[in-house]
């Protein structure tokens, strides 16, 4: 069944469809968010959500963009709404730490392991990804639906709806930005 | 190698460490999940309306709008001094308390 023919099922509410649509995209749209949110469980809440909105609004999509295309918009959409939400948490927990009310006090999150990392990486990879953190959702994106999803430049330019130059200065800045964040973090944490 | 060499080295190293990554893949039973999640969030629907209807934005706007309606039937009812009151038919008191008590024999007789 070809992509066309899939798509045209799920508008008519087939789900075995829909079935064959999870199957063959969950792992990207998981490792999209993973890479995203750096959460196993976040990265999965996401992908289900992202699974339910494709089934939810699958009759919009008109094909003017590729379906993978679609689909790694709404993942990366969701991952970072999800990050704002988890910032905006964080805030409002901090306000409350300062009246006094201590009970919801953020636990801290451990360092990220991406389990796809080579296990000699592993470690270099922990500071990169505690890095990408520091930097802007954009720059962050571009950089992780490359180096991450092994998208070429011209594809993530169409997943972030923009052009070739913007993504090439996107992913550039993002290098500096990463390079800037590592060093100070190896300056201060330097292994034997 | 002086430090700001390992550094760079470091550095470097990290930018790379993800070159050869291998997609994470996602947990086993995911369209369970998913369809688990669907029919709970269709169950929902009215616990979402309710929800919806008391937040404190749209419950305090709702309760704008009543009192709203409200003054404004008050005010456009009001009755208008320029209609003429409607006369009362006044009856006499005679009418209202007559003491004649009509009989058969009243009718009969007209004439004295």
């Amino acid at each position: 069944m070809d992509q066309q023919e899939l798509i045209v099922q799920l508008q008519q509410g087939d789900g075995s469809a829909f079935k064959k649509l999870v199957d063959e995209w969950q792992h990207m749209v998981y490792n999209t968010a993973l890479s995203i949110v750096q959460n196993e469980d976040d990265a999965d809440d996401i992908t289900q959500d992202v699974f339910i909105q494709v089934y939810q609004s699958v009759s919009s999509f008109k094909g003017e963009s590729k379906f993978s295309t679609w689909l790694y918009r709404i993942t990366v959409s969701k991952a970072l709404d999800h990050e704002k939400k988890k910032k905006r948490k964080k805030r409002f927990a901090f306000v409350q730490s300062l009246f006094g009310n201590e009970e919801d006090e953020p636990v801290l999150p451990a360092e990220f392991n991406h389990p796809g990392v080579q296990l000699e990486k592993k470690e270099r990879a922990a500071a990169l990804f505690n890095a990408l953190k520091q930097i802007p959702d954009q720059q962050r994106t571009a950089f992780t639906l490359h180096k991450l999803e092994g998208q070429s430049y011209q594809e993530v330019a169409e997943i972030m709806n923009t052009t070739l130059y913007a993504v090439e200065s996107l992913i550039a800045r993002a290098k500096t930005n990463l390079k800037k964040v590592l060093s100070s973090y190896y300056e201060k944490n330097i292994p034997e | 190698m002086n430090k700001k060499e390992h550094i760079n080295k470091l550095v470097e190293e990290a930018l790379e460490s993800v070159d050869q990554v291998s997609r994470a893949e996602a947990k086993p039973f995911l369209l369970t999940r998913i369809n688990a999640r669907m029919n709970k969030e269709t169950e929902s629907v009215w616990e979402k309306a309710g929800w919806f209807i008391g937040r404190p934005a749209v419950a305090f706007s709702g309760l704008c709008m009543i009192i709203l309606i409200n003054l404004a039937v008050l005010l456009f009812n009001q009755p208008s001094n320029t209609v003429t009151p409607t006369e009362q038919v006044a009856q006499s008191p005679t009418d209202e308390f007559s003491y004649s008590i009509a009989t058969i024999y009243d009718t009969e007789n007209t004439q004295p």
